[in-house]
């Protein structure tokens, strides 16, 4: 009995403990790949996901004739050892949000909690140009459970983009919450075969 | 002559004698496959009084609610007015507060509210004996609760964007509403005096919340922790028989 008492008692304890929160209770944006007609696609092409972030930093542009001109953040001899004319700018501040992805269906995105709009610059390593997608969004906090921590949620205002590899992008579900459910669609050039 | 009258009075006699036999005894044809069984004794029918459809009124408090709250973060406490009707169905109000104060110790995040709630609904005795004095029920409940509360956390930061604000919010309205299932047990204590629990089955109806914080407790129903719940309430319960009329009158 006391044996059957004590049992009781764990599994109450256990009960009490359990947690109600989803497993993956991260908010992201997610977008989803297509072709130009609107085929699921896995997109081969390895590529980069960067974000703009408030403020300035100092670049270093190592430019030579013929070659292509390098940006990095911090200065580097071996170009201008190399015949590079090393030219010191400032540009916006970013930061990688997904690093030299490859033969993905979707990418989920972060958003900011308390800018208007985020810029995204999608790098390809196929192509020389890259991708710039804007979307503003409204975000808001918000709590499910105290259990649960505080989240931001956000509601999808409106996105462009630039055709470097994409060919249009549309909004399929503005709110942005932990549910993972598909938020924007990314048509690329081409179609699939 | 003599011998004439004799066998005439002797003919009447035996046919007098057939004729009252006949009507004494039933004529029962008996197959050869029949048995004869000793007839069962049926008590004459004594058919119970009617009752009256209005069997006065219940008021009942719940201790259980105050009890929980003594050793948690929110409790409630409430009392109900049942109307007893044919000693069968028992529509009833139950009015009570429900608090609630609460900090979670991993994310820091605090929550209070205090307010009334209300619920309306239907018992029914499923006992066959409607006489008896105890009861067990089953019933249905339609509960609202029109309420305020306050959610704050610690401060949010944006790990890549950056920028920081604090989560704290005040006098949130809320209004939610739910069904409750009721099972139920009620045993006479001592004259109107009765003592009994409930166990319910809750089912959120309707949860009104701003966009920044559902709210975790609803006055009457409980956590939000997910769309339903159980609860259950242990009742001091008294008769009010306030113009009972235990039986129909003229019988």
């Amino acid at each position: 009995m006391k044996r059957l008492f004590g049992i009781l008692s764990v599994l109450a304890l256990v009960a009490c403990s359990s947690n109600n929160c989803p497993l993956e209770n991260i908010v992201t944006c997610n977008y989803h790949f297509y072709d130009r007609e609107g085929v699921a696609i896995k997109y081969g092409d390895t590529f980069t996901v960067t974000t703009l972030l408030p403020g300035t930093k100092t670049v270093y542009i190592y430019r030579k004739l013929g070659y292509t001109t390098v940006t990095v953040d911090r200065p580097d001899t071996a170009y201008t050892n190399a015949g590079y004319t090393e030219t010191i700018a400032t540009a916006r501040r970013d930061t990688v949000l997904i690093n030299k992805a490859s033969n993905r269906s979707y990418v989920q995105v972060p958003m900011s909690y308390y800018n208007k709009a985020d810029t995204l610059v999608f790098a390809y390593s196929s192509i020389s140009r890259r991708d710039t997608i804007i979307v503003q969004h409204d975000a808001y906090p918000h709590v499910e459970l105290p259990e649960c921590g505080t989240h931001f949620y956000h509601n999808l205002r409106s996105i462009r983009a630039t055709d470097a590899a994409i060919d249009h992008v549309e909004i399929v579900n503005p709110l942005v919450n932990n549910e993972k459910k598909e938020n924007v669609k990314i048509y690329f050039n081409g179609v699939v075969e | 002559m003599e011998w004439l009258s004799k066998v005439l009075l002797t003919t009447l006699l035996l046919l007098s004698v057939h004729t009252m036999g006949a009507q004494d005894e039933p004529i029962v044809i008996l197959n050869e496959t029949d048995t004869i069984r000793p007839t069962k004794y049926i008590a004459p029918l004594t058919e119970k009084p009617k009752l009256a459809l209005f069997q006065g009124f219940t008021l009942s408090a719940d201790i259980l609610g105050p009890i929980i709250y003594l050793f948690s973060d929110y409790g409630s406490t409430e009392a109900a007015l049942r109307l007893n009707l044919k000693n069968t169905y028992f529509p009833i109000i139950e009015v009570g507060y429900g608090k609630c104060k609460s900090t979670d110790v991993e994310t820091n995040i605090s929550y209070s509210t205090s307010a009334p709630f209300f619920r309306a609904g239907i018992d029914f005795n499923i006992l066959k004996n409607k006489y008896m004095d105890n009861r067990l029920y089953v019933g249905a409940r339609f509960g609202l609760s029109s309420f305020k509360f306050d959610m704050s956390g610690p401060n949010m930061t944006d790990p890549i964007w950056g920028g920081s604000s604090p989560y704290s919010y005040h006098d949130a309205k809320s209004t939610s509403s739910w069904m409750e299932f009721v099972f139920g047990v009620q045993v006479k204590i001592w004259r109107n005096f009765h003592m009994g629990w409930s166990v319910r089955y809750k089912q959120e109806l309707h949860i009104g919340q701003p966009s920044y914080a559902k709210p975790y407790y609803i006055p009457g129903y409980g956590t939000t922790t997910d769309t339903s719940c159980w609860g259950g309430t242990y009742n001091l319960i008294f008769d009010l028989n306030w113009g009972k009329r235990k039986v129909k009158s003229g019988e």
